[in-house]
């Protein structure tokens, strides 16, 4: 914590960036919330535990950053996905972002529990793949079984009307508080579809028919682009499982086009690419 | 006020006869995102020293989208048909203190200027059977906005938990003793001294801040530099207004219904939408963050209380709790606090 404090005062002391972002204490000891630091005294604020489970990347697309000057920001390895995915779409110049990476030890599923957030069970970048500095240690994490993949297999198992009737029960819970959007990194559009009313694609009621045509479309935006954070499950007030179809899309984006959110920095988007060899005997 | 005792198993049985005479019985749902009605007795619950529920019931009588009228295509001109009443009590079953004042605490903005009917005519059907509250964590704080989490205040019938299997019930309003009346073969003589007992254990939650203070600072200082990063971290959801059991924004917008109809809907708005506040020319007089959250702090210990007389917040905790980057309504409102008492 102390490296993380004395870098972060260097970097905003000697200019290197203009702020950075990461993680202060939240409401008790333990607990955490992003913070933004503007001054080199602002950093003595700065913490990283395990209940650092925002993906701080959704700050790096905001207006008041973009293309301001250097943004620093303290990243665990899935955030950096999000920042790669970033680049990779054009959405952030990688020269105008400095990464504080940090070594992961996987962050916990909620304050006072030991089981690890989903995201971290089948993590692959528990040191970033991208950084400036690098920080911290990488401990022995305690094996927990993959219980999210039995979900999708479960599921994949479904006829479609039974997935229907699931999709129904849980989309009907549903308050279009667009949190899911909100956290979202990958969600940065100036104007979202759900928000344009000439026309109104999507219906703003939040009755089943709205609530099916929201999480439907922002499913398929998100295919091929989610880096799995998961911070749209855990930001969702009616607890709907949307991990499940974001990670299902990514294993499809995998297996049909051999293609990661988020992993390569110079590759083109699974979408901003065309290969000869890919697959067509879908399209009838 | 006049107090009986109820057994779970005679709770279980007048629920089962509620429900059998239509009426609506709302609980907090078994894992605990919001509010359902119940069509089974033996899912009631009442949850008076867990975690409150992430969402209020505030959407059974103000819901999250609500037809208006709906309209019909003739030739020449459009049919308006206008919704029917819904008949049946709405009974909110195990509200805490800090849920149970929300259908008061909304009923003053849509009884203002303008008698809001579809507000009334649900608000009119409700009601509440509330119940001591023996939680509290760190994001609760109903007793800076005066509300104590033993107080019958906001119900009609009120329950205080006596062991696992046995409540007092006080008997609170007019409304309450009407309703309860045929029910009476399932309550047995009060004992108040127990109950007493029982509220005299209840603890709720240090103050956190004084909400005169903020009232009166904040319309002082409007423009004051701590307004300048208050909402940085701020996404920009709704999860605090859709959960927040007081807070009443709506949009208005009109919707196919089927080929030939359409309908005008009612639905939830929150003032941390960047699209709330833009005008149609393109000016937007809250264009960031920070005006956002300056006026979710100023509506709720301001404004609302400059014209009603009342706190627009029941201190439940609810969007500190759920609030994806983990701002805490109290602090903020306790860092004003702080900044207005050095002044």
């Amino acid at each position: 914590m102390n490296e993380l404090r004395q870098l972060s005062k260097d970097l905003l002391q000697n200019g290197t960036v203009k702020v950075i972002i990461g993680y202060a204490e939240g409401t008790t000891p333990g607990r955490t919330k992003p913070f933004i630091a503007r001054t080199p005294e602002d950093t003595d604020k700065f913490v990283f535990n395990k209940h650092c489970v925002n993906n701080l990347a959704v700050y790096l697309t905001r207006k008041e950053y973009k293309g301001k000057g250097t943004v620093g920001i303290v990243a665990k390895g899935c955030d950096v996905k999000a920042i790669v995915q970033l680049v990779q779409e054009n959405q952030i110049n990688k020269d105008d972002i400095y990464i504080i990476g940090m070594n992961c030890n996987g962050a916990a599923a909620d304050f006072g529990k030991d089981t690890l957030a989903v995201k971290c069970i089948h993590c692959t970048v528990r040191t970033p793949h991208l950084y400036h500095t690098l920080l911290g240690t990488i401990d022995e994490m305690p094996k927990q079984e993959d219980d999210h993949l039995k979900m999708i297999e479960k599921f994949d198992a479904m006829t479609s009307e039974e997935k229907w009737a699931f999709w129904e029960a849980e989309f009907e819970k549903c308050v279009k508080c667009y949190a899911c959007r909100q956290t979202c990194p990958m969600c940065y559009c100036e104007k979202c579809i759900a928000d344009k009313s000439m026309p109104r694609w999507i219906e703003s009621s939040a009755h089943t028919r709205g609530n099916f045509a929201w999480n439907i479309i922002r499913a398929f935006h998100l295919s091929g682009r989610c880096i799995g954070c998961n911070e749209c499950e855990r930001a969702c007030p009616a607890q709907i499982p949307l991990s499940l179809l974001n990670r299902k899309m990514g294993m499809v984006a995998k297996k049909e086009f051999d293609y990661t959110a988020g992993i390569a920095l110079d590759n083109p988007t699974l979408v901003g690419n065309y290969n000869n060899a890919d697959r067509e005997d879908f399209i009838k | 006020m006049e107090e009986k005792i109820i057994s779970y198993s005679n709770l279980v049985s007048l629920t089962g006869d509620l429900i059998k005479t239509g009426c609506m019985v709302i609980c907090e749902d078994k894992n605990g995102t919001g509010w359902k009605r119940i069509e089974n007795p033996d899912e009631i619950k009442i949850n008076h020293k867990e975690i409150p529920s992430n969402i209020s019931y505030k959407e059974f009588v103000f819901p999250k989208t609500e037809p208006v009228f709906y309209f019909k295509s003739k030739k020449e001109d459009y049919d308006l048909i206008e919704k029917n009443a819904q008949p049946g009590k709405i009974v909110f079953l195990g509200a805490k203190p800090c849920d149970s004042r929300s259908v008061e605490i909304m009923s003053k903005v849509f009884n203002w200027d303008y008698k809001d009917e579809f507000f009334n005519e649900k608000a009119e059907r409700t009601i509440v059977i509330g119940t001591a509250c023996n939680y509290k964590d760190e994001f609760c704080f109903c007793t800076t906005v005066n509300i104590d989490p033993a107080s019958e205040k906001g119900s009609d019938l009120f329950l205080i938990p006596l062991d696992e299997n046995t409540y007092a019930l006080k008997i609170v309003t007019g409304k309450g003793k009407e309703f309860i009346q045929p029910y009476l073969k399932y309550l047995s003589d009060g004992n108040p001294a127990k109950s007493q007992e029982a509220l005299a254990k209840i603890k709720g939650p240090d103050k956190k801040f004084e909400p005169s203070k903020v009232r009166e600072w904040i319309g002082n200082n409007f423009e004051h530099k701590l307004f300048d990063n208050i909402g940085s971290t701020c996404v920009g959801c709704g999860q605090c207004a859709f959960a927040c059991p007081v807070c009443h924004c709506f949009d208005i917008v009109d919707e196919e219904c089927s080929y030939e109809c359409g309908r005008r809907m009612k639905n939830w708005d929150a003032c941390q939408f960047g699209l709330f506040t833009l005008h149609s020319s393109g000016h937007n007089p809250r264009e960031n963050q920070n005006k956002r959250y300056r006026q979710r702090i100023a509506h709720k210990f301001k404004y609302y209380t400059d014209k009603f007389d009342e706190i627009l917040c029941t201190g439940c905790g609810r969007c500190s709790r759920g609030c994806p980057v983990q701002i805490d309504i109290a602090q903020v409102a306790g860092e004003i606090n702080l900044v207005a008492n050095q002044v």
